[in-house]
């Protein structure tokens, strides 16, 4: 039946929207930049979202576990060999995920014969100046969105990811205004929490159009606080090592949140 | 980058393959080895091109953790090759691998190694075992024997690193050409100034002031620097201590904290006190 074009583009038309229906309900990560590195930042611990990918690269990811764990292995595979025939130095998010990562996934969503990946992936690299960051996000159908300028868009240092477009939408609206680039730490994690539960309270409610009530959103933080397990991590800058992944455990961000 | 990761293959599974025989599937290391039964290692005197080599190297356990030493000198044959060898390497934030034979195999290995053990943590979510990692190293010397039967690439290395497990503490192994591991409680030494060296330690260990176990830092960085230099004085491979070019050993430190590289200042203050 594919054969005939219409076909095919309805074929692939359904199975965006099964795709979708299946990844509407991922809790939202968010990564933001700060002074001395990169944050990633989500709520629930059902399953670890938050990976590292190589010295430098970390990433989040919402879907199928199974087709996560595929994407993963095969970016810490890439990234590895590549570090380990010319060096950790030529390890680059760009080519990881454009040559490498892209065109699989854009491969397996049309050919509708094959079973495409549920998943969504973000990823983070690093840089020496904060100016260096490199944020992408990677869709099942293998289009990617990064932080870079464009015309419609100024550069930014943050990146998000959630189930839904909405909620994907305004989650980077709200960190535009409240996101200050080189922030600490403390203000850095803040954004980010204030982030994730906008992202969550949009998941939550199908008519959601603007940003909630500043109330609204420090009501529903504090809720999802006291029930929920943080999941974090962090790329530092500055390290003396050359891994600069360390996950962050709840205690040690809830210390942080205290002050 | 490779285009096409083994991991995006329709018959994966997640299940951990070692790095080393991920790299060989894809071509990016020599396969092992194999050793002819029928050859033999061609003598010295036949052997006309001399494989550079690294030589002494020891470590002992003290009572801020493990410390490592290598003197710096690289030879081939009777030449000297290179007067700032590092032959105590880093392989991970509690690991190091110290390597007395020829350092291109020695340094390859080291490689791998460092990145099958990040590999391993990245893809398994968890960190390797000691065992698991000194089982890692055995298997690249048993893969690279067939070549110390050719009579070049043989490596003999120390291994320490710091087991967070159940009974928590310093740990430090030395190996064969063949790869079986030894596990020693106080004090190991490879490479053709060992013998000298062992006997130092072991003199220290039994009869010193105190206990190897019981030395602080710079009573440690004594022993270390007398040993080398000692091994130095009879054996023209190793460097020793450098006195007119101020050549000073490597020595690193494995703990709970990590490692720490002795800074060159410390050395040189160190040796100025007690050595020279």
């Amino acid at each position: 039946m594919i054969e005939e074009p219409y076909r095919w583009v309805e074929a692939i038309a359904n199975r965006r929207e099964y795709i979708e229906t299946q990844l509407a309900s991922g809790s939202p990560i968010a990564a933001v930049g700060y002074g001395d590195g990169i944050l990633f930042l989500t709520l629930g611990r059902a399953r670890q979202k938050i990976f590292e990918v190589y010295d430098r690269i970390a990433m989040g990811a919402i879907g199928h576990p199974g087709d996560i764990e595929r994407l993963r292995m095969a970016a810490i595979e890439l990234a590895s060999t590549e570090g380990f025939t010319r060096s950790a130095g030529d390890v680059s998010l760009r080519r990881l995920a454009h040559y490498s990562l892209s065109p699989v996934m854009k491969n397996a969503f049309e050919q509708v014969y094959g079973a495409p990946f549920l998943a969504r992936m973000l990823f983070a690299e690093v840089g020496a100046k904060p100016e260096e960051d490199l944020f992408l996000r990677v869709e099942y159908d293998g289009a990617i969105a990064t932080n870079g300028a464009t015309f419609a868009q100024a550069r930014q240092d943050f990146a998000v990811l959630s189930g839904t477009g909405k909620s994907t939408e305004l989650m980077e609206s709200f960190l535009k205004t409240e996101h200050a680039p080189g922030a600490p730490f403390e203000a850095a994690l803040k954004v980010a929490l204030d982030a994730w539960s906008i992202g969550h309270m949009t998941l939550q409610k199908n008519d959601a159009k603007e940003l909630p009530e500043r109330a609204a959103v420090t009501k529903h933080r504090e809720e999802q606080l006291a029930v929920a397990g943080i999941e974090a991590a962090i790329l530092e800058r500055d390290a003396n090592t050359a891994i600069r992944y360390r996950a962050l455990s709840d205690e040690e961000v809830r210390a942080s949140i205290q002050q | 980058m490779e285009p096409s990761p083994l991991a995006l293959e329709q018959s994966f599974s997640g299940a951990s393959e070692d790095f080393p025989a991920l790299l060989r599937r894809k071509g990016l290391l020599s396969p092992a080895a194999t050793v002819d039964p029928t050859g033999r290692a061609p003598s010295s005197r036949e052997q006309s091109w001399k494989p550079t080599e690294a030589t002494t190297i020891l470590a002992f356990k003290f009572s801020g953790g493990v410390l490592v030493a290598g003197d710096r000198r690289a030879i081939s044959g009777n030449t000297v090759v290179y007067d700032r060898a590092d032959k105590v390497l880093e392989i991970d934030r509690h690991s190091i691998m110290a390597i007395a034979g020829v350092p291109a195999t020695a340094w390859e290995m080291a490689r791998v190694l460092e990145h099958s053990f990040q590999y391993f943590r990245r893809t398994q979510l968890q960190e390797m075992s000691v065992d698991g990692k000194v089982r890692a190293l055995s298997k690249l010397l048993r893969d690279n024997f067939g070549f110390v039967m050719q009579g070049v690439g043989m490596v003999v290395p120390i291994f320490a690193t710091y087991d967070f497990n159940s009974n928590p503490g310093p740990r430090l192994y030395f190996y064969d050409a063949m790869g079986a591991q030894f596990e020693v409680a106080d004090y190991a030494a490879t490479g053709s100034g060992s013998p000298a060296v062992r006997s130092i330690l072991y003199y220290e260990n039994n009869w010193g002031t105190k206990r190897l176990q019981k030395l602080g830092e710079d009573e440690a960085v004594t022993i270390a620097l007398r040993a080398l230099d000692t091994a130095a004085e009879s054996d023209t491979a190793t460097g020793g201590v450098d006195r007119s070019g101020k050549i000073y050993p490597l020595i690193k430190v494995v703990s709970r904290e990590g490692i720490t590289t002795l800074p060159e200042r410390k050395i040189a203050a160190v040796f100025k006190q007690t050595v020279a």
